[in-house]
């Protein structure tokens, strides 16, 4: 009746930028780089899941994840735990706090064996920490021929998530349409999320703004982030016939705040020989807008010109400094054991035109715009 | 010992265990209303996309013990996948909490046992070990 699965991953990442940190989720406070020469938290984790089947009917599964966490603590956190009824083997209900798979491997994410890469694409999969919710999901399977096609629908009132720094995010409202088609070896996927997201506490700078009456008002209605609506919509496409795998995904994530429409996209594919798996990924993570007039100085009465002239140079700062950049990475996986992989992995990574990239904590040496190249090992398991 | 040396010790261990390969055939019981299956029906029952057999009855997948080379050369087979490809498969749908891979079985004859007592179940054996209780549903070509 019960089973009890674990899965996880021992990795160190090192980063040729000693001016920033660079890791695998905005929930980190420090990565490799800056914190660390080389990082074990980037990548490393451990699972455990337990799942009960009650009866053919009803089941129910708790997994914990120890990863590095906001308050760089491994204390381990709920990833999921819900409870599922099948009314017929093809539509199911789950309550409780379940996975939100908006991208093809969103919800595999963290089982580092389930995938070719040492982590997915941070282009994509860093664009939103969101990959549960508190709530219900309705999911029907239905086949048509050869194709089996699943149609989840969910719906959590609100969930927040922790984030370095004393920040915490929260989304209302969460509502999600996936569809996910499967064909034989080709898999299709296409979500779409909306919800209402406030960002705590308020950033300083808004604060300021509304000291300057209408005219500041304005631009914290237009970039502030308190209660905006949040959309993403995802695509993705994967195609693995055994031999060979090539899969791509697009995703927009866009948040009417300072968050701005944010675009992310890649394309991998991998050749098997034996147990080696060598792959290329491409992917490209882009912003808009980056910059802004800011509030009319000429409209406001003159002694607020130089307090207008500041705030809006702080919003170009934080507008400019949005994470905008590609990256061409190579890698290899090993499949060495029956349980176990080992992954080599190498990151190329151009930062957009004056922008940190996905890069964070940075120092005053570095260089926005810049290059910077990321090694990366991981070892896999399962069991 | 190298890398080198270690990938082609791999490589040679490739080969090796394709020239061992058994002839593997998917069985049903012989009472069973199933006559043949499609690659891509056989893939979903035993990848847990789907619970039934086409025309609606129930369908329970019976997989033979990791690393026998039954199991190894039907998943080679029907989908063209090695035994780490589709213990990643299943690591992605256990760990998402959607399922469990089949139970598994430990030989051909424990396969015709069940088969024998549950007219739902459906496996896989060597050819060789084909007999009256069982009926062949795919060969290895659609």
């Amino acid at each position: 009746m019960f089973v009890f699965n674990a899965f996880g991953s021992l990795g160190v990442v090192h980063s040729s930028d000693s001016q920033a940190d660079f890791t695998s989720s905005n929930t980190k406070p420090d990565g490799a780089g800056y914190g660390h020469s080389w990082s074990a938290n980037v990548d490393s984790r451990f699972g455990a899941q337990l799942t009960a089947n009650v009866s053919s009917q009803l089941s129910a599964v708790v997994q914990l994840i120890s990863e590095q966490d906001y308050s760089n603590s491994y204390r381990p956190e709920v990833e999921w735990a819900n409870i599922k009824y099948q009314f017929t083997p093809e539509f199911d209900i789950r309550i409780g706090r379940i996975d939100l798979p908006l991208f093809l491997v969103s919800d595999a994410r963290k089982v580092g064996f389930a995938n070719p890469w040492v982590r997915p694409p941070v282009e994509v999969y860093g664009i939103t920490p969101i990959s549960n919710s508190d709530g219900l999901d309705l999911s029907y399977r239905l086949h048509l021929g050869d194709t089996t096609t699943t149609l989840a629908a969910s719906y959590a009132r609100s969930y927040r998530i922790d984030l370095p720094l004393h920040f915490s995010s929260e989304s209302r409202d969460v509502s999600a349409l996936i569809v996910k088609t499967e064909y034989g070896a080709a898999l299709f996927n296409l979500s779409y999320l909306t919800s209402h997201a406030t960002l705590y506490p308020t950033i300083g700078l808004f604060s300021a703004y509304r000291e300057l009456g209408a005219p500041g008002d304005a631009i914290v209605d237009t970039y502030g982030l308190v209660d905006k609506l949040s959309t993403i919509f995802s695509a993705g496409v994967s195609y693995d016939p055994g031999k060979w795998f090539a899969t791509a995904e697009w995703t927009q994530f866009d948040n009417r705040s300072f968050i701005g429409d944010n675009r992310g996209w890649y394309v991998s594919g991998g050749y098997r020989i034996a147990n080696l798996t060598p792959y290329l990924t491409y992917s490209v993570l882009t912003v808009s807008p980056t910059s802004s007039a800011g509030v009319d100085a000429a409209a406001l009465p003159a002694y607020l010109a130089g307090t207008a002239a500041a705030l809006n140079a702080g919003l170009n700062q934080i507008l400019g400094q949005r994470p905008a950049q590609r990256t061409d990475a190579a890698g290899v996986r090993w499949d060495f054991a029956r349980n176990l992989d080992l992954k080599i992995q190498i990151d190329h990574t151009q930062l957009g035109p004056g922008s940190p990239g996905k890069l964070f904590n940075l120092q005053p040496g570095f260089h926005f715009g810049g290059t910077v190249n990321i090694f990366s090992a991981a070892i896999d398991f399962v069991f | 010992m190298n890398r080198i040396g270690l990938l082609l010790i791999g490589l040679v261990c490739g080969i090796a265990a394709s020239a061992a390969m058994a002839d593997v055939v998917a069985v049903v019981s012989a009472g069973s209303a199933v006559t043949t299956l499609s690659r891509n029906q056989l893939l979903d029952i035993f990848l847990g996309r789907a619970n039934r057999f086409s025309d609606g009855t129930p369908a329970v997948p019976l997989d033979q013990a990791e690393g026998s080379a039954v199991r190894d050369e039907f998943y080679s087979k029907l989908a063209g996948q090695t035994a780490a490809q589709i213990k990643a498969y299943w690591s992605k749908i256990i760990f998402t909490g959607r399922g469990q891979p089949p139970p598994t079985v430990p030989n051909d004859v424990e396969v015709k046992k069940r088969i024998r007592a549950n007219p739902a179940a459906i496996g896989y054996i060597d050819r060789s070990a084909v007999d009256d209780s069982v009926r062949v549903v795919f060969w290895g070509q659609d």
